[in-house]
């Protein structure tokens, strides 16, 4: 088994989690009903719990201790897409992200329970009723709101078209794709994104949202190999100042 | 009508004599009742409601606003409206007293629920079938009343969002979130090490 490919599977699988838990957590206390704050929130902490699993597999692997791997490292050491790090605008923005990220996720860790790297596929079985309700949620929202006002069909179809460059980015292929793929640990990002797209196209048919024409779509990749927007660096900083300040207290 | 304080700005504007017009519907979410399973084989019992959409939503917004803490198996919601109450009793009278042979006839099915206990919440008692909420009461007083209620309720069984079959995955690492607790946190034993450690 390649391990260099497997912790850069493992490092973009965990940073994803990581910042986008991070960015749906800031929206704690300011959620747009009460109980969707709730859920939003819950699910913000799943994210970061998954994140947290993984940083032990990798600590497992030689890499350092989870609490140092998140929030010791520099922006251009993160390998997550650069669509979870763009910063939260208004609450269509927040919801389409994790319509598009969460589809994408359940999709990658239902084909991770088959993989060759058994606690990887354990990981992904415990916690596909997570992925489930995330799935749920997005999709029950995106169904609900895309068929509602003018002003939430126009809301949502104007953050898709912001999104969906940067969605697209999170199947930038990794340079030991074909060692993932070989060793039955990933089946790869190609045809990840092939489902992804027939589910979001599922999803949207529902509605009268349009379904993006992926052709003159160009994707934004580099967060993957660590090139970063101006947003992440701050967001860091933002995230481990309380661990800065003593990294050995328990807080 | 023009003034500074919004309060006088929110009154509603006199009307035109003679108009008569509808009452304007809520600009608000409707309440769904929110029901739980604590256990396999337990009965499930209410727990309170959420405002939504519609049926749905309140099953995705009560999903974590009822069962994000204590562990549970099952979870299900009904609109307020298709919740239909007998009357309320008090000390030792029996609500089943109250209910009457009427209601159309029928074959559906029926959820009935009992208030055991003032102050408690309704517990599922059992299944009936009906063709209206009062039918299903009386079927009930003949059937699953076998000890004194305060309350009953009667829900048609196809008007309640159930956890589908492959949901039941919803909960599987609940067990493990005991740190939404607060007493979790243990903050009093965090204090007594800092104070510790501060006087050495």
């Amino acid at each position: 088994m390649n391990d260099q490919a497997l912790k850069e599977l493992l490092y973009k699988l965990a940073d994803d989690l990581l910042i986008l838990g991070h960015r749906n957590s800031e929206w704690t206390g300011m959620g747009p009903l009460l109980e969707e704050d709730i859920a939003f929130s819950s699910m913000a902490q799943d994210k970061i719990g998954q994140s947290h699993a993984l940083f032990q597999l990798l600590h497992q692997l030689g890499e350092q201790q989870p609490d140092l791997v998140a929030f010791t490292r520099n922006a251009n050491q993160f390998h997550n897409a650069v669509l979870v790090e763009l910063p939260n605008g208004e609450y269509d923005f927040s919801l389409v992200r994790h319509f598009l990220f969460d589809m994408a996720d359940s999709l990658r860790w239902q084909m991770l329970t088959n993989s060759s790297y058994e606690p990887l596929a354990q990981l992904a079985k415990k916690i596909q009723g997570e992925l489930r309700y995330h799935t749920l949620h997005a999709n029950t929202w995106i169904k609900q709101l895309g068929n509602a006002t003018e002003e939430s069909i126009t809301r949502l179809q104007g953050s898709l078209s912001k999104l969906m460059p940067y969605a697209l980015g999170m199947f930038e292929e990794s340079p030991m794709e074909a060692a993932l793929i070989n060793d039955g640990i990933f089946k790869g990002e190609q045809a990840l994104q092939a489902i992804w797209k027939s589910k979001v196209e599922e999803v949207l048919s529902a509605t009268q949202l349009a379904v993006p024409d992926w052709k003159i779509l160009v994707p934004v990749y580099g967060g993957r190999r660590g090139q970063h927007s101006e947003h992440l660096q701050p967001m860091l900083d933002e995230m481990s100042e309380v661990f800065r300040i003593d990294p050995t207290t328990e807080w | 009508m023009k003034s500074l304080d919004p309060r006088v700005n929110r009154l509603p504007v006199p009307g035109t004599p003679g108009k008569i017009t509808p009452k304007i519907p809520l600009d608000q979410f409707g309440s769904y009742e929110v029901f739980v399973q604590p256990k396999e084989g337990k009965p499930f019992q209410h727990e309170g409601i959420v405002h939504a959409p519609n049926l749905e939503m309140a099953f995705v917004l009560a999903k974590e606003a009822f069962t994000r803490r204590f562990t549970c198996v099952s979870l299900y919601v009904t609109d307020t409206r298709d919740v239909f109450v007998s009357p309320l009793t008090d000390a030792d009278k029996n609500a089943y007293d109250m209910i009457s042979d009427e209601g159309v006839k029928g074959n559906d099915s029926y959820e009935i629920y009992h208030l055991a206990k003032r102050g408690k919440q309704h517990v599922h008692a059992g299944v009936v079938t009906a063709g209206s909420p009062e039918e299903a009461m009386w079927k009930a007083r003949q059937t699953l009343n076998t000890k004194q209620v305060f309350n009953i309720w009667a829900v048609k069984t196809s008007n309640i969002r159930k956890t589908g079959e492959g949901e039941t995955i919803l909960w599987d690492t609940l067990p493990e979130k005991k740190f939404r607790d607060a007493a979790d946190y243990k903050g009093g034993d965090k204090l007594k090490e800092f104070l510790e450690r501060n006087k050495s």
